[in-house]
């Protein structure tokens, strides 16, 4: 197998010294695993080196770092694959959680999410005493099949935007979790789930970050996008809800109405008067205000829209 | 070359600038936008939340006028609509649960089951692909000399990557090519596909705006003196809201923020009135002598 000489430079850190960059040159094969590269490095050149890593088939989900700024799980990144074009590689720790050393950190306030959206199944008491039987639909099964596969690695938060900036967010695993339960039938509480979940799910922006980062293609944010479903129904509102059902009804209705959203007529519905007028200024004092009335015309075959926004048959 | 082109509703109301710049650069590259007939709300971030066969069916509409219009690919200047249209088809096609009730909504309103006949592409990438880089420059009449541009992706362009194919999600460059381009000199920031926060504006906007200015921050931070943009909807939290922000976060500077093909356009000799510029970018671009 033809190997060829990677630079593998990875972010030390400790209490003491803080954080610094230490380089170390090591040949690999196209099949060599991160987790393996860190290995050698350890038993060879640096016993120092402080890293996580158990099972290296991405079962554990232990081996969580930044390779090339890229969250990943170090065992399923091959080195020669993932090195530029000089052969380099750079490895860190993993963002937002405390440093503990070298490429561990200290993942607890993840495990907290986890546990504050109740992460098992209540069933009833006739399952629990044995009298039941527990049952689901393929269907059902298929609809919160991917929202169980989390490993726990902690990838996902780590790089969530909305988690570093709100603290009253859950983070993407913690809701994917919690939403695996709401969509089970055999579970007894639901109500007391939404109420842990419904205005977390609108803290969170959209932005498809643990989509992509998640090594088991858990999609969080779609769990996220599903517990958000139950809004109309729901009864427990909070100011960040219930700004998000004026939007989001808004928005609707408009769609409903003329096919298109209209951005002042939203702004209006959602903000009230008041609001409207300051960010009027906003707009003035922008030199946008010009378009702050721009209308489009509405959809011509509306009959087409209403039938597509309507029960099906 | 014709385009089927679908506007959204921002870039024909509050963010009618971004139409307006890509049309004049589109008519100078040859680039025929042929608007979709009857286009309706692709309910981007919205509809999805509400009911993902009503989403699913929204979108397949656009799609379904694309093809009837004779077309393969459809531009558009939004990213949230460009994800929109491709989490929808990769919905229909992935899960056979949504795509029974979206088939009967089709049914419902006479029209046929979608048969993935038209691509959604961003305008960028019908630039980079189709137009090339080589020919932009061609059209370049004043080069955009020593400004230093700050590249923002924003999130939606780029993920999922496996839904929607262009780049890396992790380390993208069309904004790059293009701002290169234009003779500007193009700045990478750390925050360069982090979220801006529009998402937020209507539930959580404290936390919104915070997202808006970690972008100008690490865009600034790093040297850029204007910042360019791929997206209806970062224009609108990027620019108009800049006031907002300053305000928010008590800050004495500002960070013009530009649409990519107004900064394109500027090259091709527009002047910023012609682009539809904001007030920030006019006067920062006239202290460098553009106008």
């Amino acid at each position: 197998m033809e190997e060829k000489e990677i630079t593998v430079n990875i972010k030390k850190y400790n209490e003491k010294d803080g954080a610094f960059w230490k380089s170390y040159k090591l040949s690999v094969d196209k099949y060599t695993q991160m987790t393996e590269v860190l290995r050698r490095i350890k038993s060879e050149q640096d016993p120092s080196l402080a890293y996580r890593a158990s099972c290296h088939m991405a079962v554990c989900g232990s081996c969580s770092m930044k390779i090339n700024g890229i969250p990943s799980l170090a065992c399923r990144t091959m080195a020669l694959q993932s090195a530029d074009e000089k052969n380099e590689l750079n490895v860190e720790s993993m963002d937002y959680y405390p440093g503990v050393r070298d490429l561990i950190t200290d993942i607890d306030v993840f495990y907290d999410k986890i546990y504050q959206v109740m992460p098992r199944l209540i069933p009833d008491d006739s399952i629990v005493s044995g009298e039941g039987e527990q049952r689901m639909t393929p269907e059902d099964q298929t609809e919160v099949w991917k929202f169980q596969e989390c490993i726990y690695c902690g990838l996902c938060v780590s790089a969530c935007p909305s988690v570093k900036e709100d603290e009253k967010f859950l983070g993407p695993a913690a809701h994917a979790k919690g939403f695996r339960f709401v969509d089970d039938d055999r579970d007894t509480k639901k109500q007391e789930r939404l109420d842990l979940l419904m205005d977390s799910a609108f803290r969170c922006t959209s932005c498809y970050m643990c989509y992509e980062v998640c090594p088991q293609d858990v999609q969080p944010v779609i769990a996220i996008k599903k517990t958000r479903n139950y809004l109309d129904d729901y009864k427990g509102d909070t100011p960040v809800t219930i700004m998000a059902r004026k939007h989001d009804d808004a928005v609707e209705d408009l769609i409903e109405t003329t096919g298109k959203i209209k951005e002042s007529s939203l702004y209006l519905k959602t903000f009230g008067f008041g609001e409207a007028m300051k960010d009027a200024v906003n707009m003035f004092k922008s030199g946008k205000f010009k378009y702050a009335f721009e209308k489009d015309s509405n959809v011509k075959n509306m009959e087409e829209i209403k039938k597509l926004m309507g029960e099906k048959k | 070359m014709k385009v089927a082109y679908y506007p959204g509703c921002a870039s024909h109301g509050i963010a009618k600038d971004v139409d307006i710049a890509t049309q004049l650069i589109a008519k100078d590259l040859d680039l025929e936008l042929m608007e979709v007939d009857d286009w309706n709300c692709c309910g981007g971030g919205i509809m999805d939340d509400k009911s993902e066969p009503v989403h699913t069916s929204l979108n397949l509409r656009n799609l379904e006028k694309v093809e009837k219009m004779g077309y393969d690919k459809m531009a558009t200047p939004c990213s949230v609509c460009l994800h929109s249209h491709k989490m929808a088809v990769d919905k229909y096609e992935n899960d056979p649960v949504l795509k029974e009730d979206v088939d009967q909504r089709l049914q419902n309103a006479n029209m046929e089951e979608y048969d993935n006949g038209v691509e959604s592409e961003h305008f960028i990438w019908v630039l980079i692909r189709d137009v090339g880089i080589e020919n932009i420059k061609k059209h370049v009449k004043r080069p955009l000399k020593d400004i230093k541009v700050g590249t923002y992706y924003g999130c939606q362009l780029l993920r999922p990557s496996n839904v929607m194919g262009f780049e890396s999600a992790f380390n993208p460059h069309s904004v790059m090519d293009l701002v290169a381009a234009t003779g500007a000199t193009p700045i990478a920031f750390p925050m360069k596909s982090a979220c801006c926060g529009f998402p937020l504006m209507g539930s959580n906007p404290t936390v919104a705006l915070k997202m808006a200015n970690n972008i100008l921050s690490s865009a600034k931070d790093n040297g850029s003196e204007m910042l360019v943009h791929p997206c209806s909807l970062c224009h609108l939290q990027l620019d108009v809201t800049q006031t907002k922000i300053q305000k928010q976060f008590k800050q004495d500077w500002n960070l013009p923020a530009l649409y990519i093909t107004q900064l394109i356009g500027l090259s091709f000799g527009y002047s910023p009135k012609e682009l539809g510029l904001a007030k920030m970018s006019t006067e920062y671009l006239k202290a460098r002598g553009i106008s």
